[in-house]
């Protein structure tokens, strides 16, 4: 089941993110060096690197919200200061989970606020997005939850409703940094299942920054270490993730990485 | 019946009589155009974190008000000048990086404000009219007066309910909303116009000093009591409302100050709510 999955989302396909000797400086210091790497429609990547090796960084630069000192980035072929068509493109921050638990938002106004862009500018929402809202709120499984205010949620429901608030768009590609941070085992497994539907079921191409090691290496297509230079591998068979990870944390960590893991997880389902 | 229950009622008949008063439906109108419009800005005002630049637009609108009044013009209009010249400025000083937020306010506030008692100096001292602005008094708005204001409060409400959501948008999450091509700046810039003008129509209602509590207490009011934010706006508008006409009622029968009232009453309301919530 595991080969064929993967041999689902290792197809090539359209490159849709192309970066090309990215260098992004924060606060005087060099955080990114010398980066390029291609995703393709379908990817599933793994965002794995040390605290402070500037994965969140990467993303917005990838974003545009983060300037970059030299390099060309392109999404959908198109050069990232030229592209518009951002409703195509999904966040979900790392500061998402911890967010003010007194902003009166209900769970959906809050998915609600995904279907806001420049397109409908100074209008109310149609039929139709309220319509988007209550498919995204049942594919999350947040459709009991609706009307609860957000603030009064657990972690896991929060990390679901801000996915739902990603997705609402339609997206085509998804970044999510670290949206799982703080919640028991369980409840990160059933999201990391959610993903793997909405990567294989909707082809959505994910990049998705973790320090789950057994879930990438089990649910994704490709690993990117990121320790100021980049890295990405593609997750087969014949790859050892040891191998990939040292290049990423360098020779003095050591990984203890167990294969029939991947075999529970897939079990689960 | 006895004497105490003779006069009660006579106080119940006056209180109606005041409806059949111009001066007291002229009050009545205005403060709740001023209030409905304080409460829907002051709740965007208290999420993004910054209440206090209500006050600083406030203190600075009095330059405003004394420039007015020494020119012989509408002191309304050259004080909503002044509050919009301010908020570009405050707007300039936190773009350029000269200063924070809360900095950039301070230096307004005191520019403002100063320009203010020079040009009273100037023109030789305090007089009534200009404590009026300075407290509010709402009890003498005259046809003028409320044309103003109603013609500010209606612009303000109308822009407020076009970008609703846009607003939302970008207060809950101002990166993902610039992501989306929402025109963060221009409506920032834009909201804080509606800011300058809430604050500008208020000041006859409720005057500089007082008018930052009509802005804060009804939306920190509704906030505790844990709604949707549909739900939050609504009491917030409601709060507001019914703290004007409170403050009008009461202040016209017991002939007390309307602003200390109105704050007093809003002040009441808040109270009332956190214990609600402390309690639930």
């Amino acid at each position: 089941m595991l080969n064929n999955i993967r041999s689902g989302v290792m197809k090539e396909k359209t490159p849709i993110l192309e970066v090309s000797n990215l260098y992004v400086t924060r606060s005087n210091s060099l955080v990114i060096e010398h980066a390029s790497f291609t995703i393709h429609q379908g990817d599933y990547v793994g965002i794995v690197g040390p605290n402070g090796g500037g994965k969140t960084t990467l993303l917005l630069a990838l974003l545009n919200i983060l300037p970059r000192t030299e390099g060309t980035i392109r999404l959908f072929g198109q050069n990232i200061e030229s592209f518009s068509n951002w409703e195509k493109v999904a966040y979900v921050p790392q500061h998402a989970i911890n967010f003010d638990p007194q902003f009166p938002l209900a769970v959906r106004e809050l998915v609600s606020l995904g279907r806001v862009n420049r397109s409908n500018l100074g209008r109310t929402l149609k039929r139709q997005d309220w319509e988007s809202v209550d498919e995204v709120l049942e594919f999350m499984g947040i459709s009991g939850i609706a009307d609860r205010r957000v603030g009064q949620l657990s972690g896991g429901q929060k990390q679901r409703v801000f996915v739902a608030k990603a997705l609402v768009r339609k997206p085509e590609i998804i970044l999510l940094d670290e949206p799982i941070v703080g919640v028991d085992a369980e409840t990160q497994e059933k999201f990391y299942k959610k993903l793997s539907d909405l990567n294989l079921k909707k082809g959505i191409t994910i990049l998705l920054v973790t320090h789950d090691l057994t879930a990438v290496f089990c649910r994704m297509s490709k690993v990117m270490c990121i320790n100021r230079w980049v890295n990405v591998a593609g997750i087969t068979e014949g790859v050892e993730p040891e191998e990939v990870l040292r290049k990423a944390y360098g020779e003095h960590f050591h990984f203890v990485f167990h294969k029939h893991e991947c075999e529970r997880v897939f079990e689960d389902e | 019946m006895n004497v105490s229950g003779f006069s009660k009622m006579n106080e119940l008949i006056d209180v109606f009589r005041l409806f059949g008063f111009q001066f007291f439906q002229h009050a009545l109108l205005g403060g709740t155009i001023a209030a409905l419009a304080c409460a829907w800005v002051g709740l965007f005002l208290i999420l993004r974190k910054e209440a206090m630049i209500g006050d600083g637009i406030a203190h600075t609108a009095f330059g405003g008000i004394a420039l007015g009044l020494f020119l012989g013009v509408n002191p309304i209009l050259t004080s909503l000048l002044v509050s919009i010249l301010a908020v570009l400025g405050i707007s300039y000083m936190r773009r350029k990086g000269l200063a924070q937020s809360d900095s950039a306010i301070a230096v307004m506030l005191a520019v403002g404000f100063s320009s203010g008692l020079i040009i009273i100096s100037l023109a030789g001292g305090f007089n009534v009219e200009l404590f009026s602005f300075l407290f509010g008094s709402i009890l003498t708005i005259d046809q003028t007066d409320l044309i103003i204001v109603s013609i500010l409060g209606i612009s303000a409400i109308f822009i407020l309910g076009i970008f609703y959501k846009e607003l939302l948008s970008i207060t809950f999450d101002e990166e993902d909303a610039r992501l989306m091509g929402i025109p963060v700046r221009l409506l920032s810039l834009a909201f804080n116009l509606l800011v300058a003008i809430t604050i500008v129509l208020s000041i006859k209602v409720i005057g500089v000093i007082l008018v930052v509590a009509l802005l804060v207490l009804p939306g920190l009011s509704a906030l505790q009591l844990n709604l949707s934010f549909k739900g939050t706006t609504l009491a917030a508008i409601g709060f507001g409302i019914l703290s004007m006409t409170t403050g009008i009622l009461l202040s016209s029968v017991y002939n007390v100050a309307t602003s200390g009232v109105i704050v007093f009453t809003a002040a009441g309301i808040f109270l009332f709510t956190a214990i609600y919530r402390r309690l639930e």
